[in-house]
C-alpha cells in the first residue's frame, strides 16, 4: 500500500511542476509588474522582491474604482454580461445536460459528441461565422426575422434596429458569450446528473412525491456541484474575455475588463497599470473560487453524513 | 489625486496599506512598498540645465530618457555612434534571408516576389499589429531584424533611445534624392535620413459610402461633423481604433470650427481630456464601432461612415470591393490643412545580419515603378513619388474623382501635421483618456 502511495505521488509530481512554473510563476510575475514601476521609456519593470513593492499603481486602480472611474463602468459591465450570460446558460444548459443523462437512452453517446462537436472548430472561426450570418443581409438575420425573433427583441428594446445586431449591441455579445462558453457548461453539469443513482428518484417517487417535486427536491440539489462546476468553468473565461465582444460588437458600449488589459498591456505606455488591473480581476475571481471551493466542500460533507 | 501627491509618509502607507493591500498579498511583504507611479530615473532623465537656460528659455517637454521631441520647428539630428556606423559603400548584398518585420499586409507580395528573383535572395516577412509591439519585440532582443517597415515619426525617439536601429549609407540609395519629395527626404524628425527613409505617406480623413450616406460630406463647413450628426447611422458608422488618431478627430473639429491651427501633439490635459469628452458623445449618437477594418467594412457596406486612413480607403477599393460595388461608390475626404498625415518609413535594425541587402530592398521600394506597383496593386497607400499623384491614377481610371482626395499631396502633406512621440506625462494624458472613451 505504502509504495502504492508513493507511485501516486510520483506520478502527480509533474503535473505538479507543470502547474507551478505556468501558473504560479506567471502569477508572481503579475505581481512582479504590477507592484513594479516603468521605466523612462515607458516599459515595466518588474519588482521581484517583495520588500521592494511599489503599491502605487494598484492604489491609483483601486482609487479610480471608489470614485466610480472608468474601471468601476467596465468591472460592472463585465459582471453584468457574465451574470446574464451564465444565467442564460443555466436555463438553456440544464435541459440539454439532463435530458442527454437521463433520458437520451443509445442516444446518449451521438448527443455527446452533438454537444462536443462545436469545440471542433476554433472559437475565432465560430464567432466570425456568426458575423457573416448576423450581418444585415446574412441568413442569420433573415432567419430571425422570419422566425419573428427579431421582432421579439426589438419590442423588448434589447435590439437597436432591424438587422443591427452586429452595430454594437449587447444583447449580441451576451448571446455571443453564452453560444462559445455553452458546451463547457453543459459538460460537467451532464456527468453530476449523470452520476445522480436513480434509486434515489424512484425512492422519492414511491414515498409520494411529484415528478416536479422529485425533480426539485432530488435531482436539481445533488446536481448543485455540477452546475457550480459549470458556473466556475464557464464564468472565470468569461470575465476575461476580449475577443468576443471585439469580434461582435467593437462599440465602447459593450468594453470590457478584458478590453481594458488588452488594451494597456499592447498599446501606450501604461502596461504596469494592465497588471495592477489584471491582479484585480485575479483576486476577484479567486473570491469567486473560494465561494466555490467552500460550497462543493460543503456539499461533499452533507452528502457524506447523508 | 495622483498616488505621488497623496503626501502620505512612508509610516502612513505602511500603516494604511495593511488593511488595504492584505487581500492583494500578505500584507508582510508590503512592508517596504514604495507608493508611486512615476517612473524610474524621471527626474535624471531631464538632464541637468543650466541656470541662465532655467531662466531664459522656454522648456520643451522631453521625451523618453530625456531626449528632444521632434516637431516641425524642432528639427533633430540623431549622432551616429562610433560603436553603429553606417556599412561601408559598395559591399555585395548579402544572400539573405532577408528578415522583414512589417505590419500585416502593408507591402505587395507580388513586388516583393520580384526583388527576390532580381536579387536571388530570399525574404522572410514576419508581422505586427502595433507600433507598440513591433518596439517592445525588438527591444527585446529575442529576434532581429534586417529591415523594419511601418513605423512612424511617433515612435522615432523610442527607437533612438533603445538603440534599435543602424544609420543607412545613402551610397545605396540613389533613388531617395531622384524619387522621393524633397520635403521627406530631410525630415525634421530625422534630419538628413540619417536612419529613416520614408515608405508611404497617408492622412486621416472621412470615408463613405456615398451610395448610403445622404450627405454631401465633403462640402460641410466641418465634415469632421457628420459623426456627430450620424444618428441616421447608428451601428454603422467607424472610429480608428488608435488613440492619437481618434482623439486628433476632435481636436481637428474644434479647430476648423474656430478657424485656429490646433496642436495634435499637445500635452495639455484639459485640450486632450476636452478631445475624450467629444469622442464620447458619440457613442450615445450613433454608437460607433472601434476598428481599424475600414478597409474591408466600407467596401462591403458594413459600416457606410468611417474615420479613416486614406490608404484603408483606396485599398478596399483596389483589393476588397465586392464585385457588385463600384469604385465610385466610396468617397474620401481628408483636410487640406491643419489635419493628421504621416509617414511610415523603412529603417534598418541595428542587429541587421543582411544590412547591404537591406538598403537594395529599400531602393528597389523608392523606384518609381515598383512604388507604384506596391500602392495600386495591393496597399492602397501613397508612395511620396514625384512622379505618383491622384492625376495619374485618375487618367489611368485606376480611381474615381470621390477618391481622389485620399491621394496625399506633397502641399497637403506640408500643411498638415505629423502625430509624433510625446512626452512620458503627455502619453499618460492621451492614454488615460483613451481608456476612459473606450469604456463608454
Amino acid at each position: 500500500m505504502g509504495g502504492s502511495r508513493w507511485t501516486w505521488r510520483l506520478l502527480a509530481l509533474p503535473g505538479v511542476a507543470w502547474l507551478s512554473v505556468f501558473f504560479l510563476v506567471a502569477l508572481y510575475a503579475v505581481l512582479a509588474v504590477a507592484f513594479g514601476n516603468q521605466d523612462t521609456l515607458s516599459q515595466p519593470v518588474p519588482f521581484w522582491n517583495p520588500l521592494d513593492w511599489n503599491v502605487g499603481y494598484v492604489l491609483e486602480m483601486l482609487k479610480n474604482i471608489w470614485h466610480g472611474g472608468q474601471f468601476l463602468t467596465v468591472s460592472l459591465r463585465t459582471i453584468e454580461f457574465v451574470t446574464i450570460a451564465v444565467v442564460l446558460s443555466l436555463l438553456v444548459g440544464y435541459p440539454v445536460a439532463y435530458f442527454t443523462a437521463r433520458h437520451a437512452g443509445r442516444w446518449k453517446g451521438l448527443v455527446l459528441v452533438g454537444l462536443i462537436l462545436p469545440l471542433w472548430i476554433n472559437y475565432l472561426m465560430r464567432m466570425l461565422a456568426w458575423i457573416n450570418l448576423l450581418a444585415p443581409d446574412g441568413l442569420g438575420t433573415r432567419a430571425l426575422h422570419t422566425f419573428g425573433i427579431e421582432k421579439l427583441f426589438l419590442t423588448l428594446g434589447l435590439l437597436g434596429a432591424p438587422g443591427g445586431w452586429l452595430n454594437g449591441e449587447p444583447t449580441t455579445v451576451i448571446l455571443a458569450l453564452v453560444y462559445g462558453y455553452l458546451p463547457f457548461f453543459i459538460l460537467p453539469l451532464f456527468v453530476a446528473i449523470d452520476r445522480i443513482d436513480a434509486r434515489q428518484i424512484e425512492a422519492a417517487r414511491d414515498l409520494g412525491a411529484s415528478p416536479l417535486s422529485g425533480f426539485l427536491r432530488v435531482t436539481l440539489p445533488l446536481s448543485v456541484p455540477g452546475i457550480l462546476a459549470g458556473i466556475v468553468l464557464i464564468a472565470l473565461p468569461m470575465f476575461g474575455d476580449y475577443y468576443t465582444a471585439d469580434l461582435v460588437s467593437s462599440s465602447t458600449q459593450t468594453n470590457m475588463i478584458g478590453n481594458q488589459i488588452d488594451e494597456f498591456m499592447r498599446q501606450g505606455s501604461q502596461k504596469v497599470t494592465g497588471a495592477a488591473l489584471t491582479l484585480l480581476l485575479s483576486v476577484f475571481l479567486l473570491v469567486l473560487m473560494f465561494y466555490y471551493l467552500r460550497t462543493t466542500r460543503r456539499a461533499g460533507t452533507s452528502a457524506q453524513t447523508a | 489625486m495622483h498616488p505621488r501627491q497623496s503626501g502620505m509618509s512612508r509610516r502612513q502607507l505602511l500603516r494604511r496599506s495593511a488593511v488595504g493591500a492584505a487581500g492583494l498579498s500578505a500584507a508582510g511583504a508590503l512592508a517596504g512598498c514604495e507608493n508611486t507611479t512615476t517612473p524610474i530615473g524621471a527626474a535624471d532623465a531631464a538632464g541637468e540645465v543650466s541656470k541662465a537656460a532655467a531662466e531664459l528659455v522656454v522648456p520643451k517637454p522631453l521625451g523618453p530618457a530625456g531626449l528632444p521631441l521632434p516637431r516641425s520647428d524642432n528639427a533633430v539630428t540623431w549622432a551616429i555612434t562610433d560603436d553603429n556606423k553606417p556599412i561601408a559603400d559598395g559591399v555585395k548584398p548579402e544572400v539573405g534571408p532577408l528578415r522583414i518585420y512589417n505590419y500585416a499586409d502593408y507591402v505587395d507580395p507580388a513586388t516583393v516576389k520580384k526583388f527576390q528573383q532580381k536579387f536571388n535572395a530570399k525574404v522572410q516577412v514576419a508581422t505586427y499589429n502595433s507600433s507598440d509591439e513591433a518596439i517592445a519585440k525588438i527591444a527585446s532582443g529575442a529576434v532581429s531584424f534586417d529591415l523594419i517597415m511601418g513605423l512612424s515619426g511617433s515612435n522615432m525617439v523610442d527607437l533612438i533611445a533603445r538603440r534599435l536601429l543602424k544609420p543607412l549609407n545613402h551610397s545605396y540609395l540613389p533613388n531617395l534624392e531622384k524619387n522621393i519629395w524633397p520635403e521627406l527626404v530631410d525630415p525634421f524628425y530625422d534630419r538628413g535620413a540619417r536612419y529613416t527613409v520614408p515608405y508611404v505617406v497617408w492622412m486621416d480623413g472621412i470615408g463613405w459610402r456615398n451610395d448610403k450616406v445622404k450627405e454631401d460630406i465633403a462640402t460641410m463647413d466641418v465634415p469632421w461633423d457628420i459623426f456627430w450628426q450620424a444618428q441616421a447611422y447608428r451601428g454603422q458608422v467607424g472610429i480608428l481604433d488608435d488613440r492619437r488618431d481618434a482623439l486628433s478627430m476632435p481636436m481637428q473639429r474644434d479647430a476648423m470650427r474656430r478657424d485656429v491651427r490646433p496642436d495634435l501633439n499637445t500635452e495639455d490635459e484639459a485640450v486632450v481630456d476636452k478631445a475624450q469628452r467629444d469622442l464620447s458623445a458619440l457613442s450615445a449618437i450613433c454608437n460607433p464601432k472601434i476598428t481599424i477594418t475600414d478597409y474591408q467594412t466600407l467596401p462591403e457596406g458594413k459600416t457606410v461612415l468611417h474615420h479613416s486612413w486614406s490608404g484603408d480607403v483606396l485599398g478596399g477599393v483596389f483589393y476588397y470591393r465586392p464585385k457588385n460595388v463600384p469604385p465610385s461608390a466610396l468617397s474620401f475626404w481628408g483636410p487640406v490643412q491643419n489635419g493628421v498625415v504621416q509617414n511610415d518609413f523603412f529603417c534598418v535594425g541595428r542587429t541587421a545580419t543582411s544590412p547591404a541587402l537591406a538598403h537594395q530592398f529599400i531602393n528597389f521600394f523608392l523606384d518609381e515603378r515598383n512604388a507604384y506597383a506596391n500602392f495600386v496593386d495591393f496597399t492602397g497607400y501613397t508612395p511620396p513619388q514625384k512622379n505618383i499623384d491622384a492625376d495619374t491614377l485618375l487618367k489611368r481610371n485606376l480611381i474615381p474623382k470621390s477618391l481622389t482626395q485620399a491621394i496625399v499631396r506633397p502641399d497637403q502633406f506640408a500643411a498638415n501635421q505629423e502625430l509624433l512621440q510625446l512626452s512620458v506625462q503627455g502619453q499618460r494624458f492621451w492614454d488615460d483618456a483613451w481608456s476612459k472613451f473606450k469604456v463608454g
